[in-house]
């Protein structure tokens, strides 16, 4: 360890390796990775098709097994842990917002957003929940079903129950893929706002500049290694920095 | 044609893909038709054992000469007839062509066994007769020892010898019924075989044989003839008709092999072939469910396949006919399954019954073709019939289904459908409330009974919403958010909610209905004893069946003379044409009987019914608008008619029959007597173990008849009620096991149609445990409604039934609900849910959370 940081990081990933398969038919999805996500900051994962982009993300929040190095959430030393524990540490410690199917259609707005705090069994932080509504704007929705909102209104539902148990570090897995550029927009501000005003830490991967450009950081991933970092990004920027990839080798 | 070859094609690599979803159709259309199949080929197989029997048995009798007429009571297969006159014998002999003839004379005589028991009883007949000294007129042939020649002999077929323990020189007694000390001098055997099935047979003397069981000496039941070399059975029977009296026939040895054929393989058939059959229907019905259930959630499954296979331009029948094909090849595997399934369950129980001492006489298997034919066509049509909604539904998908997600039947029941259940209900209701409460009629109740079936299976969808609401709000109370989510997740789609839990409710009705119905009859038994049975003891003959000799009518005089005994009645039957119909006639002294028995209301008087009194029911009175005073013509089996005077008019008969004449009176018409029910009731002072200590006594020397108190009375009555619940809760058994195939097949499919759902769950913290009993608790919810649903449906059938058969017969039927039992079935609903639901849930849990949540 030979990584010096002034901040405490909310997760990490040392030396990782991610290989699908066997033998010839196996993939480096992830070809010895490290990078550490501080708390209170907004970093972006950024990569084309097939980077490992998603596995970094999968793997850095305990969906996934690394196959060799390690993943950290907080100080917690993930493959040290059997799937219960990390079910209870990704529902305690972790939030969560997908890409599409990310609220369950049966239970309605307030019961989804709720829904970590209720499978834990516990109450929560009633007044931190009543400012999420709020901040997400859905009060007037809360006994509303999923399929009744519109995608960026079911987003949205989806980043209050990523913030709804303080989690130490929220991933979002393409967050805006199926939102329009306003909607996504909303969604995006959402996320920053949430860093920013109550210091938390978001980890987003993403394909869209534009959305990239909402984060403090930039790191962008090739090949399963990762081959850069931007700080304060625009979206001129990352795309310039994406088109580089685009290069045939 | 390719194209047929294509949806072909297509069918039966989803059906390989698939296997395991079909399991549960593939088990309802096997056990279905292999009930169906074992039914048909036992019911061959023992015709064809008797036939040979009965055609080695009696070769050598070529013509049976007996009376023409049968009195036939009500409820009973075989006739009463009338005698024929042993003189008859000289006057055939006399005919030419007419090699020998021998009368055979046939009454009830059952063996006592060697440890005092009484040999068989329980069903089949006990028979005694001659002993035909022609061996070829004589159906027994003697195979160890030596024909009767004096008095007390007899030869006993080797079957019965050997259940009674007895052996050549053992002397037992017979009951004719009136006990007889008789010395075993020879065994013989049947056809071949040890015996008639469980049949008994002795042959004694013809003198010892008029004198016991017949009225007088020169009455037979039958002449058996021979014919001379070169006659034919036919030509003999022409022969012997001009010098015949009226009223007698002659029939050919063949006829009468046929008819004992008939009449025996029907008495032993009845019970498993009924056994059988109700299993067979209640596996096909269910079938029906599951089948249409399957297919229903295959097809909705694979919505955009089809559409995708409409929009490369397969026409709407070709899609129609992939399901079809589909449907037949399950359909055709399970009943070939079925079919030697069948044949299994008819050779097991081949092997069976003699095991279990019930000779079956030896046979091959008998597999016609109509027995293969027949169950494969049901299993076919069946399973056809049930996918055919299904492979509509397919064929209509429309094209452009392919672009959406996969759907899912959401919607809610339609108002459409709720007002048609509704309406059947309601005519349900009041079709069987008419038919059981308005004009009693079991046609009307049993319309009804259907349409309330029906309405159920309509109301389903729309039932199941508001039904999984109240049975699940516990849950989220109790089990929170897990709970919570099972509920909703039950709540989804009601329509497959309520096909899902169609077989369950189905078996559980069924179960319950018989519950209820059979706690119904033990009630009404009970109840019958209870309010018409003033006596302390009653000597009884085996409830079941005809067997057995009776009871002597000595033994009634001699309890009588007991210093215990206030009042002794045996109850005789005897048996008469009253208005054109055979009825069963109580032969008693009416006196004794109006004090032994709760006869209600009486009209007139019992006291003076004489030689030519009657005693009739009020409801058999007013059926044929008789009252105390009028006339009625009896026809007795020896043919004579005689006119009676109706003396009283009694309410009720459920022990006591319908009509009631003295022993004087049957004295004239009488065969052989015997008394089926002795009652006995003590004078004052007497306790019941002394008083029945004492009748034991006395009822030893009369071949030792069983004297039971009223409440074992009344509970031996109602003995044959618990072994059809047993097969009852056998049958339930196999409709839960059938159910719970639906169910965890639905579950399945849901859980793979929930996939990105249950990943995301995961995702945010759900345990595996949590998930695996959300999906158990779904489970449990779905079967406790079939459960609720079943138990309603049958009980309100079963409620049905009581009071359809007590307003339809002439007994009276109380109903009971055994709340124990119900509940006992109402758990195995409950628990077949929870078992169910494993399988899913483990597979649920074992999910990968990353696949799941994958985008595409």
């Amino acid at each position: 360890m030979t990584t010096t940081t002034v901040t405490r990081s909310a997760a990490r990933v040392v030396d990782a390796v991610k290989v699908y398969g066997t033998g010839d038919t196996s993939v480096r999805a992830l070809d010895g990775v490290s990078v550490d996500f501080p708390v209170g900051r907004f970093t972006a994962i950024m990569g084309p098709s097939g980077s490992g982009k998603s596995t970094l993300m999968h793997c850095a929040a305990g969906l996934d097994t690394l196959t060799s190095g390690t993943a950290h959430i907080g100080e917690t030393e993930l493959s040290s842990l059997d799937d219960r524990r990390l079910t209870l540490l990704r529902r305690d410690r972790v939030g969560f917002v997908f890409q599409a199917f990310n609220l369950v259609p049966t239970l309605t707005v307030a019961e989804n957003i709720t829904l970590p705090l209720d499978l834990a069994g516990g109450k929560g932080d009633r007044e931190w929940i009543d400012a999420l509504i709020d901040v997400v704007g859905l009060r007037d929705r809360l006994h509303h079903r999923p399929s009744e909102l519109s995608g960026g209104q079911q987003q949205r539902v989806a980043v209050a129950r990523a913030f709804a148990g303080q989690p130490d570090v929220v991933f979002a897995d393409e967050p805006t893929g199926n939102l329009d550029s306003r909607s996504g927009g909303e969604v995006l501000g959402l996320l920053g706002r949430a860093v920013r005003h109550t210091a938390r830490t978001v980890v987003m991967v993403t394909h869209d500049p534009v959305a990239a450009a909402h984060a403090d950081e930039v790191v962008f991933l090739a090949d399963g290694r990762l081959v850069d970092r931007m700080e304060s990004p625009t979206a001129e920027k990352v795309l310039d920095r994406m088109k580089a990839f685009e290069v045939p080798s | 044609m390719s194209a047929m070859n294509a949806s072909v094609r297509l069918s039966l690599s989803s059906l390989r893909a698939h296997k395991r979803r079909f399991a549960g159709t593939f088990l309802a259309v096997f056990l279905g038709v292999a009930f169906l199949t074992g039914t048909l080929v036992m019911g061959d197989t023992l015709r064809a054992g008797f036939d040979t029997m009965f055609g080695n048995a009696t070769s050598g009798t070529d013509a049976v000469v007996r009376s023409a007429d049968a009195i036939t009571t009500p409820g009973e297969s075989e006739g009463v007839r009338e005698p024929v006159d042993t003189d008859l014998v000289t006057t055939i002999e006399k005919v030419p062509g007419v090699a020998a003839a021998a009368p055979d004379i046939q009454g009830a005589g059952q063996l006592v066994g060697r440890n005092g028991d009484p040999i068989g009883g329980q069903g089949p007949p006990t028979l005694a007769g001659n002993w035909i000294a022609d061996p070829e007129l004589n159906a027994y042939q003697l195979a160890e020892g030596r024909a009767p020649q004096k008095s007390g002999e007899v030869v006993i077929d080797r079957g019965t010898a050997e259940r009674g323990d007895l052996n050549i020189g053992d002397t037992t007694t017979l009951r004719t019924p009136d006990p007889v000390k008789v010395t075993v001098v020879g065994l013989a055997t049947f056809g071949g075989e040890d015996g008639m099935a469980q049949v008994t047979f002795t042959g004694m003397t013809r003198a010892d044989a008029e004198k016991y069981l017949t009225a007088g000496p020169g009455e037979a039941a039958s002449i058996q003839v021979r014919a001379g070399p070169g006659v034919t059975q036919q030509e003999l029977v022409d022969k012997l008709d001009p010098v015949l009296p009226k009223g007698v026939e002659a029939i050919t040895g063949q006829e009468s092999a046929e008819e004992n054929t008939d009449m025996i393989s029907s008495q032993f058939l009845t019970l498993f072939t009924t056994f059988l059959l109700v299993f067979s229907g209640v596996a096909l019905l269910v079938a029906t469910f599951s089948i249409h259930n399957t297919f229903a959630i295959v097809v909705a499954q694979r919505t955009r396949e089809n559409a995708l296979l409409r929009a490369l331009g397969a026409s709407r029948r070709q899609v129609t006919a992939s399901t079809l094909v589909e449907a037949t090849a399950v359909a055709v595997t399970a009943s070939l399954a079925g079919l030697a399934g069948g044949i299994g369950i008819a050779a097991g129980l081949q092997a069976l019954f003699p095991a279990i001492g019930f000779p079956f006489p030896e046979s091959h298997l008998v597999i016609s073709a109509l027995s293969m034919a027949l169950p494969l066509a049901v299993g076919v049509v069946v399973c056809l019939g049930s996918a055919l909604l299904p492979a509509a539904r397919a064929g209509r998908t429309a094209p452009l289904a392919a672009l959406r997600e996969t759907a899912v039947d959401t919607s809610a029941a339609s108002r459409l459908r709720a007002v048609t259940g509704l309406g059947l209900l309601a005519l349900a209701v009041g079709v069987t409330l008419s038919g059981v409460l308005v004009t009693p009629s079991l046609w009307l109740a049993g319309t009804g009974a259907v349409l309330a079936l029906a309405a159920f299976v309509a109301l389903g969808p729309v039932a199941s919403t508001t039904a999984v609401r109240i049975l699940g709000g516990p849950l989220d109370r109790l089990r929170g958010v897990t709970g919570g989510l099972a509920r909703r997740n039950a709540l989804r789609s009601p329509k497959r909610t309520a096909a899902t839990t169609g077989a369950l409710m189905i078996g559980v009705a069924v179960v319950s209905l018989f519950t209820v119905f059979g706690a119904s009859l033990k009630a009404t038994m009970d109840q019958t004893v209870s309010r018409s049975f003033a006596g302390d003891v009653a000597v009884s003959t085996p409830s079941f069946g005809a067997g057995g000799s009776g009871l002597s009518p000595r033994l009634a005089d001699a309890v009588q003379r007991l210093p215990e005994v206030d009042t002794a009645v045996g109850l005789g039957r005897g048996v008469a044409e009253v208005d054109g119909k055979g009825r069963a006639l109580t032969v008693t002294d009416p006196v004794a009987l109006e004090r032994t028995f709760d006869l209600g209301n009486v009209r007139g008087s019992l006291r003076d019914l004489g030689t030519d009194g009657i005693a009739i029911t009020e409801k058999e009175a007013d059926k044929q608008h008789l009252t105390t005073g009028d006339t009625t013509q009896l026809t007795f089996t020896d043919g004579r008619q005689q006119t009676f005077t109706v003396r009283a008019v009694y309410g009720q008969s459920e022990l006591a029959g319908d009509y009631v004449i003295t022993r004087d009176a049957w004295a004239p018409h009488r065969t052989q007597d015997a008394d089926t029910l002795l009652a006995v009731s003590f004078k004052d002072g007497v306790s019941t173990e002394a008083g029945q200590a004492a009748v034991e006594k006395v009822a030893g020397q009369y071949g030792n008849p069983e004297v039971q108190t009223r409440d074992e009375y009344a509970q031996s009555s109602a003995g044959g009620i618990d072994m059809m619940l047993t097969l009852v809760y056998a049958l339930l058994a196999l409709a839960v096991l059938i159910a719970l195939l639906g169910i965890a097949n639905t579950l399945t499919l849901a859980i793979h149609e929930r996939t990105r759902e249950l990943g995301l769950l995961r995702a945010v913290g759900q345990t595996r445990s949590q998930l695996r009993a959300m999906v158990r608790w779904e489970s449990v919810l779905v079967a406790a409604f079939g459960t609720v649903g079943g138990l309603t449906l049958g009980a309100f059938l079963g409620w049905v039934l009581v009071k359809a058969s007590d307003g339809a017969s002439d007994s009276t039927f109380a109903f009971a609900m055994p709340p124990l039992q119900l509940a006992v079935v109402a758990l195995v609903g409950l628990t077949a849910g929870a078992l169910a639901g494993l399988r899913p849930a483990r597979r649920a849990a074992r999910l990968d959370v990353l696949r799941a949540i994958a985008t595409e």
